[in-house]
């Protein structure tokens, strides 16, 4: 009886889960630019190489 | 409830990579002769479920001429497609994969009789859409590349066969497997396919990349034995 009860309901899920597999969203993908990756290479570089930032010289207060 | 939900999810997922891996044996001339009914474990909706999903692709084999399985075969035919028929709010693809799936029924299942009516499917989209949604959809389609089937579905493509290649290329970049070896097994159906795209390698990269998703190994099968495009 339980079972009669719940098939219609099995078969719910799985005809929207038949659905789902037929017609899937596209997944996510890592997609790198190299030219982006290229150009993120370079600013990262040209900020470890740049020389600091000037500061004031220190002023003896005497 | 989820988890239940989850669980019967991933039998359903369970069960279509077994058939596609019975089926991909089969176009492999591995694993004995094929009959659709043995391959199923048991006679239940999730497995009509998982016959619906794979679509056309369950009667490949005896598209390359195996002897059909008779009686069973399509008694599980039948019942797949009496339980799951597309609804009024169905995606064009679940149409068009219901109508694949009856199409190969008449033509690959010995005993003929009446089969239901093939709905009629949007085609518009193959005209209308940008290169990476024709692609995404048509590799959910591969299964009607068996030949013989839905040509006007194969005729649209083949006007689209460069956007179709751009796709390929796409989804291999994606690291996407599935799209691409569903985009390359038209692409060995369509004519005029660019030398330079380099398909057969292709579809052994995707193959060997995919790490044994049996629906990849299906769409390379079929590429390589119906169309003697892919892995050798």
């Amino acid at each position: 009886m339980a079972s009669e009860l719940t098939a219609p309901v099995e078969t719910a899920a799985l005809a929207a889960e038949v659905e789902g597999l037929l017609d899937s969203a596209e997944p996510e993908g890592i997609y790198r630019d190299t030219r982006e990756c290229g150009g993120g290479l370079l600013l990262a570089a040209l900020l470890l190489i740049s020389p600091p930032t000037p500061r004031a010289p220190k002023t003896d207060a005497r | 409830m989820l988890a239940e939900q989850a669980q019967e999810n991933s039998s359903l997922s369970t069960v279509v990579a077994d058939v596609a891996n019975g089926v991909a044996l089969a176009l492999d001339g591995e694993g004995g002769s094929y009959a659709l009914s043995a391959l199923l474990a048991q006679d239940d909706a999730v497995a009509l479920a998982a016959v619906r999903v794979l679509g056309a692709d369950v009667l490949a084999p005896y598209a390359l001429g195996a002897p059909p399985g008779g009686g069973p075969d399509e008694q599980v035919v039948r019942k797949a497609l009496a339980a799951y028929p597309p609804g009024a709010d169905a995606s064009e693809v679940s149409v068009w994969s219901y109508r694949g799936l009856v199409e190969a029924s008449r033509a690959f299942l010995p005993a003929g009789g009446d089969w239901p009516d093939t709905p009629q499917a949007g085609a518009a989209w193959l005209q209308t859409d940008p290169w990476p949604r024709l692609t995404h959809r048509a590799s959910q389609l591969a299964a009607l590349a068996l030949p013989g089937l839905a040509p006007a579905l194969a005729a649209g493509l083949a006007a689209r066969t460069e956007d179709l290649a751009r796709g390929f290329v796409r989804a291999v970049r994606r690291r996407d497997w599935l799209q691409a070896a569903g985009a390359g097994r038209w692409l060995a159906r369509v004519p005029d396919v660019p030398q330079s795209l380099g398909l057969d390698a292709g579809l052994v990269y995707v193959r060997r990349m995919s790490g044994g998703d049996p629906r990849v190994a299906l769409h390379a099968a079929a590429a390589r034995r119906f169309h003697l495009r892919g892995p050798r």
